[in-house]
């Protein structure tokens, strides 16, 4: 049982450690915060040494970013193709709008906690961050996979209830 | 005897292993030809692993999931028909025109599963892949319909070991390598003619709906076919190789000279690039086929 | 006089007319006694397989004598043909079941068909073969008649081509008969070795665009598509698998038994190594191929996709059978069996999907997979067949005809042939996706898997074809003792492909089988040692984060290959067809003139009476003086 245990813990540690190296991101740009991606995925900044890939289906990709502001016709999009991903996923804050609403800090149509709905494993601000910023946040997220501690889609799933109940309040459904 | 059966059985996994290597070479020279440093060798082994390991997969029906499954066995039907150096493997039991058949297989499956999930995008790329395919087929027939006038043998061993010590066909016949060079573009899906797989217009086209161990599978196969088109090319066209080594440095020739053309291009409309196949390189290859059948008369 | 032969023939006409007469007491008992009298001949065939016999039975008439025989390459076909009309017998049943007296007429006239076709193979003399002939094609005309809308038109078209030819061949055998003085086979092939150059010739001809035309082979195959299409679904199976085989079988005949080839290379100028008939006939089969190939891609309508492909198909049989070498007759014989298996397979997978859903436009149709999983996986068969992929059995008979390309040194014929392939493919998969792939429409959300009766003929030309395909000796045992028949030498096979000869490379379609089993095994292997799939709904699809529903219609169906309908659409406008409108068009505008004489006026009638009378005394007058 014990030897069972260390094995499996092993070949979970060994897998994040490869794993990590090969994260595929979803080029879906919800908002203004996307036009960032494009110096970052290309020669100046360049995101594939480190296995950073974009890709177009969800059924494909790992990374859901979530760049700029989130209004609600784009937060139903959001988490029908978040929930149309497959585990282990992982979520990226990407700018200063999805942790506290940023410029439009006293809008309507605005979401100003994207932590509510979805769960976020790690947040990049700024107003947009600079591709550099961007790479420290892949860095960043990098190293919590090795360390075994991106566990937004676990959490996602342990706590559904909740998070359903917060996106029934917005989005009316 | 039991030789052969060890290299039989050893050959799929060989191929899986030179293909991941030639895939990282290519992404790896693209990054160089964009100033900018690029993934490392292996990264198509890591990005295997990462698919294989998804915790839960999702799928659309019986067939969706045969048809990776078909691929990857139809690309390893493929590869022990095609004669390594110093080995025959099947070649005894099928020639160039069964190989031409053969070598359909893993796309009609493919074709298969794609279509039953559902999605129209993988629908219109399954057209345009069938499409796109009888494009370069017709140089590439020609091409084959030259060598087989010459050699009078349709056996892909003997192509091998009668262009053994330079009589290479690139240099006796250089026009209808170059046809044969430019269908290869076609079969292996590279640009200008990636309209199959085109991210921006149909979602990478069949494989939509594919994720997880069914892409996982789907990239172990393309590793494989990577390895069979350009293992083809090399042995109709440059003379097979004395050992395996010079063998898998020959592959990777091709694809150096093909990602040096490859990454400057962008992409074909399907109409174009058909119409493009049936224009140029058939012409040259016609050239070729004439001055083969006159000359051998 | 043995009446055994006479007994095979007269089967079908006696088991027609008793399932007709007892249809007056009930539907089941005409099925029951239709169905007992399309197995006989399978219990009598089996004596004659592999003999050869000659004039068999006299029947004199006008100083004539009509005689009936029976040889290998007959009792192949026989063997074949009743085959596909039992199955296809079986598929009417249901077919014409709430038709009434239609269906009863239905019954009647596929057992005379059986026999006309039976009385076209065991001819022996060209005036009985073509009086089956022409039976044959009157069958033919009334069957067709019984089908979907536009089976008027089909009837009227297929009739007024079946009459050309028939009368083509008429004046051949008034011509044979008057020269030769006899009409056996026999007396004809000697009368024929030593007459005059323009005689064979011009018989030739006639009685190949007679057969040409029944074989459907271009510019004569203007009937076909609309015919195929229009018919009931039993009776395009037939029509596929059996009438077309009639008219390439008679080919085969007249040209390699009565007339031979040393007769065309003796009186006939040689173009690279052939002589020149056969070269033209080469070179139609070959334009058969491309051009059926690509209509084939861009059509809209099931049966109509199967009918040009059938087009396409018999260019290849007449392609390999015109080469003249034993690896081209053996080609062009295995592909005659080949093909009326995996096309009648298909038309019947079709003729299900009609059964069950009522309609044939492939706009209409998707999604069935999950309601008809037997007919899918049978029309996976038919397809994988079609296009010539091992390990099924279209691969056997379409290596041999490039085999036999190859050893003739024709590569641009070999280039045609193997496009053929590769388009092949495309139509092919076009049907299977439009029908059973892509979106389930709401309207056969009730449909089920067709009757378990109608599986059987599916299910037994499926397995069939997989046999053939794996264990290409059995239909090879046939072949070869019909190309001896033939005065070719036979090729070498074995149970298992065929060996290395000269000409032929090895083939072994089980060895291709067997690895092909093994790689999947080892993929399913790792397939399913991975986490399991969970099934998710067809509407839970990535479509850019949008939510799909029900009423929306996204399967791609419609102008499935519209961007090669583009690449063809300059050669669109030589149509075959309209040039034979245009000469329609051109006697109807000269009969249009010549209806101007009938003004209904009795003073212009007269007066032309008084002119022609005029002119005639005129030149008998001035005749008499001048000459």
């Amino acid at each position: 049982m014990e030897l069972q245990e260390t094995l499996e813990e092993g070949y979970v540690e060994i897998l994040d450690h490869l794993r990590k190296r090969s994260l595929w991101m979803l080029h879906y740009c919800t908002a203004c915060g996307a036009i960032e991606l494009p110096p970052t995925i290309t020669s100046r900044f360049d995101a594939e040494r480190f296995g950073i890939a974009p890709f177009v289906t969800s059924r494909q990709s790992d990374i859901l970013l979530v760049t700029g502001y989130i209004n609600i016709k784009t937060l139903r999009r959001l988490i029908t193709v978040y929930e149309q991903m497959l585990p282990p996923k992982y979520v990226i804050g990407f700018g200063s709008c999805t942790i506290n609403g940023g410029i439009y800090w006293d809008s309507y149509a605005i979401v100003k906690r994207l932590d509510l709905y979805l769960p976020v494993d790690v947040y990049i601000a700024g107003c947009m961050p600079t591709p550099m910023a961007v790479l420290e946040g892949f860095r960043t997220l990098m190293k919590l996979i090795d360390e075994g501690k991106a566990n937004g889609w676990k959490k996602y799933q342990e706590n559904y209830e909740y998070y359903k109940e917060n996106q029934r309040k917005v989005l009316k459904w | 005897m039991v030789k052969e059966i060890l290299t039989l059985i050893f050959t799929p996994i060989l191929a899986f292993f030179v293909g991941i290597f030639l895939l990282g070479f290519k992404r790896k020279m693209v990054a160089r030809i964009h100033r900018r440093y690029g993934p490392p060798l292996h990264q198509p082994l890591l990005d295997i692993i990462k698919l294989l390991s998804k915790k839960e997969n999702i799928s659309h029906g019986v067939m969706f999931d045969l048809g990776p499954v078909m691929y990857v066995g139809a690309a390893i039907l493929t590869v022990l028909f095609l004669p390594i150096p110093g080995f025959k493997q099947l070649t005894p039991f099928g020639d160039l025109i069964a190989f031409l058949y053969i070598m359909v297989i893993g796309s009609l499956g493919m074709a298969l599963g794609a279509g039953e999930s559902g999605n129209p995008n993988a629908s219109i790329g399954i057209a345009r892949a069938l499409t796109l395919m009888l494009g370069y087929e017709l140089p590439l027939i020609i091409a084959g319909n030259t060598l087989v006038i010459k050699y009078g043998t349709t056996d892909l061993y003997k192509f091998m070991t009668l262009q053994s010590g330079f009589h290479w066909n690139l240099f006796l016949l250089p026009l209808t390598a170059i046809a044969g060079f430019i269908a290869t573009y076609g079969a292996m899906g590279e640009h200008p003619f990636d309209v199959v797989v085109a991210p921006q217009e149909v979602a990478t086209g069949p494989m939509v709906e594919y994720g997880g161990k069914h892409l996982g599978l789907l990239m172990i196969g393309m590793a494989i076919s990577t390895y069979i088109e350009t293992g083809f090319f090399v042995i109709l066209f440059l003379g097979g190789g004395a050992n395996i080594l010079t063998f898998i440095l020959k592959q990777l020739g091709v694809i150096i000279v093909m990602t040096l053309f490859d990454t400057v291009f962008p992409r074909f409309r399907i109409e174009n690039a058909v119409r493009y196949f049936w224009r140029w390189p058939t012409l040259i290859a016609l050239v070729g086929l004439l001055i083969v059948y006159i000359g051998g008369k | 006089m043995n009446f055994s032969l006479l007994m095979i023939l007269l089967t079908p006409f006696f088991g027609g007319l008793l399932a007709y007469a007892a249809s007056a007491l009930h539907k089941s008992v005409r099925n029951i006694f239709f169905l007992i009298f399309m197995l006989i001949p399978f219990v009598e065939l089996p004596v004659y397989l592999n003999k050869t016999v000659d004039n068999f039975y006299y029947l004199t008439i006008l100083g004539q004598n009509l005689s009936l025989g029976i040889n290998p390459l007959s009792s192949m076909m026989l063997l074949l043909f009743t085959l596909i009309f039992f199955l296809s017998s079986i598929f009417m049943m249901f077919e014409f079941n709430d038709r009434g007296e239609e269906g009863d007429l239905a019954v009647l006239e596929l057992s005379f068909l059986e026999g006309a076709v039976f009385g076209v193979l065991l001819a022996r003399d060209i005036l009985t073969f073509f009086i089956f002939f022409e039976l044959m094609a009157v069958l033919v005309f009334f069957l067709v008649g019984k089908g979907y809308k536009e089976a008027h038109t089909a009837q009227m078209k297929y009739i007024t081509w079946a009459l050309i030819g028939a009368n083509s061949m008429l004046a051949a055998i008034v011509l044979l008969l008057f020269k030769a003085g006899n009409i056996g086979y026999t007396e004809i092939a000697g009368y024929l070795s030593t007459a005059p150059t323009s005689i064979v010739i011009v018989t030739f001809i006639l009685f190949a665009i007679g057969f040409l035309i029944e074989a459907s082979i271009m510019p004569f195959h203007v009937w076909t598509p609309i015919t195929y299409a229009e018919a009931p679904d039993s009776v395009s199976v037939v029509l596929a698998s059996v009438v077309k085989k009639v008219g390439l079988y008679l080919f085969a005949l007249f040209a390699f038994s009565l007339f031979g080839l040393n007769l065309f290379s003796k009186l006939l100028p040689q173009v690279l190594d052939n002589s020149l008939v056969m070269y033209i006939l080469q070179w139609i089969g070959a334009l058969t191929i491309i051009i059926g190939t690509f209509i084939a891609i861009v059509q809209e309508d099931a049966k109509k996709i199967l009918a040009w492909s059938s087009v396409a198909q018999s260019g290849y049989i007449l392609l390999a059978l015109s080469l003249g070498t034993p690896l081209g007759v053996a080609g062009g014989l295995l592909h005659i069996i080949n093909h009326s298996i995996f096309k009648g397979l298909l038309f019947f997978v079709v003729g299900g999907v009609i059964y069950r859903t009522g309609t044939k436009n492939l706009p209409e149709l998707g999604g069935l997979i999950k309601k008809m999983p037997l007919s899918f996986i049978s029309m996976l068969l038919g397809i994988i067949a079609v296009a010539g992929i091992p390990p099924l059995n279209g691969f056997n008979s379409k290596y041999l005809i490039y085999e036999a390309l190859i050893q003739k040194n024709e590569p641009i014929l070999l280039t045609i042939a193997l496009l053929g392939g590769t388009g092949s493919f495309m139509y092919v998969y076009r049907l299977i996706h439009s029908i059973f792939l892509g979106q389930l429409h709401e309207v056969h959300e009730s449909v089920k898997e067709v009757p378990i009766l109608m599986q059987i003929p599916m299910i037994v030309l499926a397995l069939l074809a997989l046999l053939f395909g794996v264990l290409p000796g059995i239909p090879m045992y046939f072949v070869s003792k019909a190309e001896a028949f033939l005065g070719f030498n036979p090729i070498k096979y074995n149970l298992t492909g065929f060996p290395e000869q000269p000409g032929l490379h090895a083939v072994n379609v089980p060895v291709i089988s067997i690895t092909f089993v093994a790689g999947l095994v080892v993929a399913g292997l790792l397939f399913y040692l991975l986490p399991r799939a969970r099934k998710v709904h067809q509407l839970d699809n990535y479509y850019a984060g949008e939510v799909l529903t029900k009423d929306v219609k996204y399967n791609y169906s419609f102008g499935f290959y519209s961007f090669f309908d583009d690449i063809i659409a300059p050669f669109n406008k030589w149509s075959v067809e309209s040039v034979y409108e245009s000469f329609v068009g051109f006697i109807k505008t000269a009969g249009d003139y010549l209806r101007r004489v009938y003004t209904g006026n009795l003073e212009t009638y007269v007066s032309f009476g008084v002119i022609l009378l005029v002119i005639f005394s005129l030149i008998y007058i001035l005749g008499g003086i001048l000459w």
